[in-house]
């Protein structure tokens, strides 16, 4: 296809999200407020009180914020928003079929969504990521700030968890065609029964294949203090996290291609 | 991203707009069309006419690749589909049942979305798409404070996009006022006549059908039962001549006609007599003759023509004639 025909179906695709101001409004709310919460909380708690009391900033609380944002459930719910309500925008509105009588290739109308969806949530989870890293400088008193290689890779990081996670997202919407039924089934997933699966530790390596434990890998701090106050982690090589966190990808998308190509529209 | 709309060499003109043989689409065991032949030539408005579940919007749904078909053929404007489907539907507007918008966009942005996916050319249509509909003040709204009447003109406009020479259009009449199907009739005519685009146009209303089309096919049960030009549908079941008279002795006058060997049958109605002729429609000249010979004053003596209400009714009602024997032994 033409590129600058790709471009301009991103662009619609992109439309479409950015004008739900609903779903944006959430995202940015769960993207924003549990970081201004927690720097705030930490800030006054250390004013009032700075003999028991660490500084807010530093780099320990940019690990607590990473891992507010991208280990634990806002980043991840983000990406689950955003990526649905690319999937089932065209569907719930009715208008799918309209698109489809263009002619054009339904496997080039899936395709759009993908990046339209990526852009939007990169766009929610950046600015927050820019707020942890305010917060950590900005409060950070005497305490050790995180170095620029360890933020940057805590950006990759960020865009890895999110991006696979609304990649997924998008394909398993498409794949379903309802908006709740789509939101429900993936925060499931994403908040009780990947956690559970990986905590079951008599599944042995068959935990290598829950997404989130793939994306924890690629993390460049630790998200979790042993088990006792958060996920389990499990461990494994960055080949195997790299090969699952593909083979998500490869199955959902490829699942939404198939559901979009061949459903009655 | 792979591509449909490859530039290639436009479709012989002297094609059909829309062609099909034996097209059947079963949804389990229950075949919604049954071997559909239709053939609509270039350049005409086209009405596709049938009951509610004939079958005239799953027609519309497998021609546009909405469904698959079962069995059987079709092209849009020479291109075989679905083989050709992308190049086919490259100039061909659709409206399938109501259209639909994403309601949190305005009008234009909705149309900019179906732009972007039908190619840089279609931009430059956008705003002379949104004039010829009369939404150009309205453009900048969002769709939900639409009226329904609105939203169907956005549909078509949201067809001009692909500067059409097909419009197939599922029930547009749907929802609009007097003055809205007035305006819609002569956007129609103006479009095939001026500028020589076919429309093929589905809908259950007869009345609709017969003032905007010049032909049109009688669909039932997913069958095409009868197709043709309007004039031809409408008084190409009967061989039956009925003419109303108006007279000023009624009385003396039906006396007089019930003898005559020119009249088959006579009887009074609210316009008047009604006589059905034994003969050729050329022998009511003979029977005001008569009349004015016996000192009776014709006032009005006009031939009944038969609507294409009438002829719908009559097919559809054959139809079930046909059936009945067959549900019975079932």
């Amino acid at each position: 296809m033409n590129p600058a025909i790709a471009i301009r179906m991103v662009g619609a695709d992109f439309l479409k999200i950015r004008r739900k101001y609903g779903t944006l409004i959430w995202a940015l709310v769960l993207a924003m407020l549990p970081i201004v919460i927690f720097f705030t909380v930490n800030a006054i708690e250390h004013s009032s009180s700075p003999a028991t009391h660490e500084p807010a900033g530093g780099t320990h609380n940019y690990t607590t914020g990473l891992r507010l944002l991208g280990g634990l459930f806002f980043g991840p719910l983000v990406a689950i928003l955003i990526g649905v309500e690319a999937g089932t925008s065209d569907l719930g509105a009715g208008v799918f079929r309209d698109i489809v009588v263009t002619g054009r290739s339904r496997i080039a109308l899936f395709a759009s969504r993908v990046p339209a969806a990526l852009a939007m949530c990169w766009a929610v989870i950046v600015p927050a990521y820019l707020l942890i890293i305010l917060g950590t400088f900005v409060f950070a008193g005497n305490l050790p700030t995180p170095s620029f290689t360890l933020l940057l890779n805590g950006l990759g990081f960020l865009l890895l968890a999110t991006g696979a996670l609304c990649a997924v997202a998008v394909g398993f919407a498409s794949l379903v065609g309802s908006k709740p039924a789509s939101i429900i089934a993936l925060i499931a997933w994403q908040l009780v029964a990947g956690n559970l699966i990986a905590s079951i530790s008599s599944l042995g390596s068959a935990r290598d294949g829950v997404l989130d434990q793939a994306v924890t890998h690629f993390s460049p701090v630790a998200l979790t203090d042993g088990g006792r106050h958060g996920p389990t982690i499990v461990t494994m090589s960055g080949g195997t996290a790299a090969l699952v966190i593909l083979a998500w990808l490869v199955v959902f998308l490829g699942l939404g291609v198939w559901r979009t190509a061949t459903m009655d529209a | 991203m792979p591509d449909d709309h490859p530039s290639e060499a436009p479709p012989p003109p002297s094609s059909p707009a829309i062609e099909t043989k034996g097209l059947t689409k079963h949804f389990g065991e229950r075949a919604a069309l049954h071997g559909v032949d239709l053939y609509v030539p270039r350049g005409s408005a086209f009405g596709f006419l049938g009951p509610n579940g004939a079958g005239k919007t799953t027609l519309i749904r497998t021609l546009l690749g909405l469904t698959h078909a079962s069995a059987g053929t079709m092209s849009l404007l020479g291109h075989p589909v679905p083989a050709e489907r992308g190049e086919a539907l490259r100039r061909v507007g659709a409206i399938v049942e109501e259209p639909r918008f994403h309601m949190h966009l305005t009008g234009r942005e909705n149309l900019a979305i179906v732009a972007a996916v039908r190619g840089p050319e279609s931009y430059a249509r956008i705003a002379p798409a949104l004039a010829r509909v009369g939404l150009a003040e309205r453009a900048g709204e969002k769709v939900k404070s639409y009226s329904m009447g609105m939203r169907q003109r956005l549909g078509v406009a949201r067809c001009l996009l692909a500067d059409p020479l097909l419009l197939i259009l599922d029930e547009p009449t749907h929802g609009l006022d007097p003055g809205g199907i007035q305006e819609f009739r002569e956007m129609i005519r103006a479009m095939v006549e001026q500028e020589g685009r076919t429309v093929f146009i589905s809908s259950h209303l007869l009345d609709e059908v017969e003032k905007t089309c010049d032909a049109a096919a009688i669909v039932d049960r997913g069958k095409i039962i009868t197709q043709g030009a309007i004039g031809e549908l409408a008084g190409g079941g009967s061989t039956r001549h009925e003419v109303i008279l108006t007279v000023d002795d009624s009385e003396r006058a039906l006396g007089l006609l019930s003898a005559s060997p020119l009249v088959s049958d006579a009887r009074r109605s609210d316009e008047g007599l009604r006589l059905t002729l034994a003969g050729e429609p050329a022998s009511a000249a003979q029977i005001n003759a008569e009349l004015v010979g016996a000192g009776i004053g014709v006032m009005r003596l006009e031939p009944v023509r038969q609507s294409l209400e009438q002829r719908f009714l009559e097919v559809t009602s054959r139809l079930d004639a046909d059936l009945a024997p067959a549900e019975v032994r079932a």
